[in-house]
């Protein structure tokens, strides 16, 4: 891309980028201050009076107060946001004038530090922290119950048990089975070194990398719940949702391999006038092929630890079992399922990781 | 001397990070010959080397080759030039987990299509060529052997010959021997020469030494700060020149 003809156009375009930085940095010192003032007076106000007092008002004079307050400190080169959206801003980061190093004693370490800690203490409001709870003699005695049963397995279910678990593990290698084909193309066009070169690269990489990361971001959990309704409850559920949470944890994991890859071969195949695709063929999947099996058994073990817990949803397998016996109380059953389940996730932990010592 | 083979006019070049690496350079570069580009680290020498076949996009101006402006072309216009552009770089850049003959035939994978270039399948003739090649470059024991067991200098031996697959008009070298030992660096220096005088082949060549340059080079070009500061002979390159080029605090080491 050649976005610069000339000197003027290039300094233009730094000023620009300099006032669209400014403005970024200010939005960031915005939130921070915000939540500084907000979580100073919420949490003092829990701490004297045990409740929230602050009427709603209140809110729009902190909102004010901290849009002053950012505009001001906005202005320094040493304001949190503007050193981060300066240190990370591609055209920005290596002129000298506009960088000043974090220090703790400064203001904005001072700054960070009562965010912090001030972040600690809401936590602790919010999160209802109550350690009479945990240690009282009820609560001990609940807990003593639940663990001396889950000690005593009831081993005359154990082939129901290992026929569960076995659903369990081919769940998880079918997902992975099928992640595999579907991750390995997506995660050249997520990758991107090879997209970025082009605008229509430039657009597909964004598009996938977005269905990838929203993907993702939805947990195997709720994907199991969306396809027990789909496709009923049941095995075939939880694969499915397995399986698209792999395609889009693997395209990441990938397409961050690719990334990393030498750039050299990179060129010196391109410098021969190869087509792109033979580019990444002969430069880049040499140099990914064992990161990439490494990935996928890791992912295959994380895939049989995730099937049992989707299990608890529907999604089949020892998790459904393991519902089950939980919902009747039988604690002496959930012992057994719990054991048989550590040990088969202690088993292919071990595994997994000789299998990628090996490779590498 | 011959005819123009390759003509630079003001060619600019402005990194997206903001360095203002190229600043309106323009050479000639005549058939046949063998052209050093020296200049301190940092001074424009390879980004002006992969503007010439376009592995970094120039921001303005020309670079005529074969009656076409390189930068003006698109990408498969841009391919088709890159084939009589051969390149060798710094840090041989060859695929380390392939043998060294998969390296070489990798130079022709312009000429094949797309799959035959996947599975790999090359023709006889490519093949031969390949072997040919390497033992120009004196490895052609080491074919079937990988990459990365080869030493430094093998491994640019290799990098020359994937070059030559290419048959191409020039042949550009990046900084080719910056990683090698003196004894191996002439080695490669003398295959760079063979393949400039008696195949014929112009060769444009990044080198921080200038004892190499004396050696090799039949003529020089300096780059300093992105502007073209010498144009001349090797042996005009005195005392002053030097300081003017490397600043004031250099002082020349050889490499014997």
């Amino acid at each position: 891309m050649n976005k610069f003809k000339t000197t003027e156009s290039f300094e233009n375009h730094i000023s620009k980028e300099k006032r669209s930085a400014k403005a970024k940095a200010f939005f960031i010192n915005f939130l921070l201050s915000f939540y500084l003032f907000f979580s100073l007076f919420f949490s003092s106000s829990y701490l004297i009076y045990e409740k929230n007092i602050l009427p709603s008002f209140f809110y729009f004079i902190l909102l004010a107060f901290s849009f002053i307050f950012s505009l001001l400190w906005t202005s320094k080169n040493s304001s949190l946001g503007s050193m981060a959206i300066y240190k990370t801003n591609k055209f920005l980061k290596n002129r000298k004038e506009l960088q000043s190093e974090f220090n703790l004693f400064s203001f904005s370490g001072i700054f960070i530090s009562l965010v912090l800690i001030l972040t600690i203490l809401l936590g602790s409001i919010l999160v209802d922290i109550n350690l009479y709870l945990l240690f009282s003699s009820q609560g001990l005695s609940g807990a003593k119950r639940i663990f001396s049963a889950l000690f005593q397995p009831n081993w005359n279910i154990i082939s129901q048990v290992l026929s569960s678990m076995v659903d369990t593990i081919f769940i998880a290698f079918l997902a992975t089975f099928i992640a595999i084909p579907i991750a390995f193309f997506f995660s050249f066009f997520a990758a991107r070194n090879l997209m970025k070169n082009s605008l229509l690269g430039n657009s597909v990489y964004t598009v996938i990398r977005f269905i990838s990361n929203f993907t993702r971001s939805v947990e195997p959990l709720v994907w199991a719940v969306i396809f027990s309704v789909w496709v009923g409850v049941g095995p075939f559920a939880g694969m499915l949702a397995l399986a698209i949470h792999s395609v889009s944890s693997l395209i990441k994991l990938y397409s961050e391999q690719i990334e990393s890859v030498g750039q050299g071969p990179l060129e010196a195949i391109e410098s021969t006038g190869a087509h792109p695709v033979l580019v990444v063929w002969y430069a880049v999947v040499p140099q990914i092929i064992l990161p990439y099996l490494s990935f996928t058994i890791y992912r295959w073990d994380i895939n049989i630890r995730m099937a049992t817990v989707i299990g608890l949803v529907g999604g089949g397998g020892i998790g459904t079992l393991l519902v089950q016996y939980q919902g009747l109380a039988q604690w002496n059953e959930v012992g057994t399922i719990v054991i048989v389940i550590a040990s088969v996730v202690w088993l292919m932990d071990y595994l997994s990781a000789k299998l990628r010592e090996a490779i590498y | 001397m011959s005819k123009t083979i390759l003509e630079i006019k003001n060619l600019e070049k402005f990194y997206e990070n903001g360095v203002h690496a190229l600043k309106s350079v323009s050479f000639d570069v005549k058939q046949g010959e063998f052209l050093a580009v020296i200049g301190l680290s940092g001074s424009g020498k390879s980004t002006m080397l992969r503007c010439i076949n376009g592995l970094v996009p120039s921001s303005s101006g020309e670079i005529n080759f074969q009656g076409q402006d390189i930068i003006s072309l698109k990408s498969k216009e841009l391919r088709l030039a890159r084939k009589s552009i051969g390149m060798i770089f710094q840090h041989f850049n060859l695929i380390s987990r392939k043998s060294v003959l998969v390296n070489v035939l990798s130079g022709s994978l312009a000429k094949v299509s797309l799959f035959n270039g996947i599975f790999a399948k090359f023709s006889k003739k490519e093949t031969d060529k390949a072997m040919s090649n390497l033992e120009l470059v004196g490895l052609k024991d080491k074919a079937y052997i990988r990459a990365d067991e080869l030493s430094g200098g093998q491994q640019q031996r290799v990098a020359i010959a994937r070059a030559l697959m290419q048959d191409p008009e020039i042949l550009l070298a990046d900084e080719p021997v910056a990683s090698l030992d003196p004894a191996t660096s002439h080695s490669v220096m003398d295959h760079l020469a063979y393949i400039n005088k008696e195949l014929n082949k112009t060769v444009v060549c990044n080198l921080h030494f200038l004892s190499l340059v004396r050696k090799y080079a039949t003529r020089v070009i300096a780059l300093k700060d992105g502007k073209l500061v010498f144009e001349g002979s090797p042996l005009d390159i005195d005392e002053a020149w030097f300081k003017r080029i490397y600043g004031e605090q250099a002082r020349e080491v050889g490499i014997e």
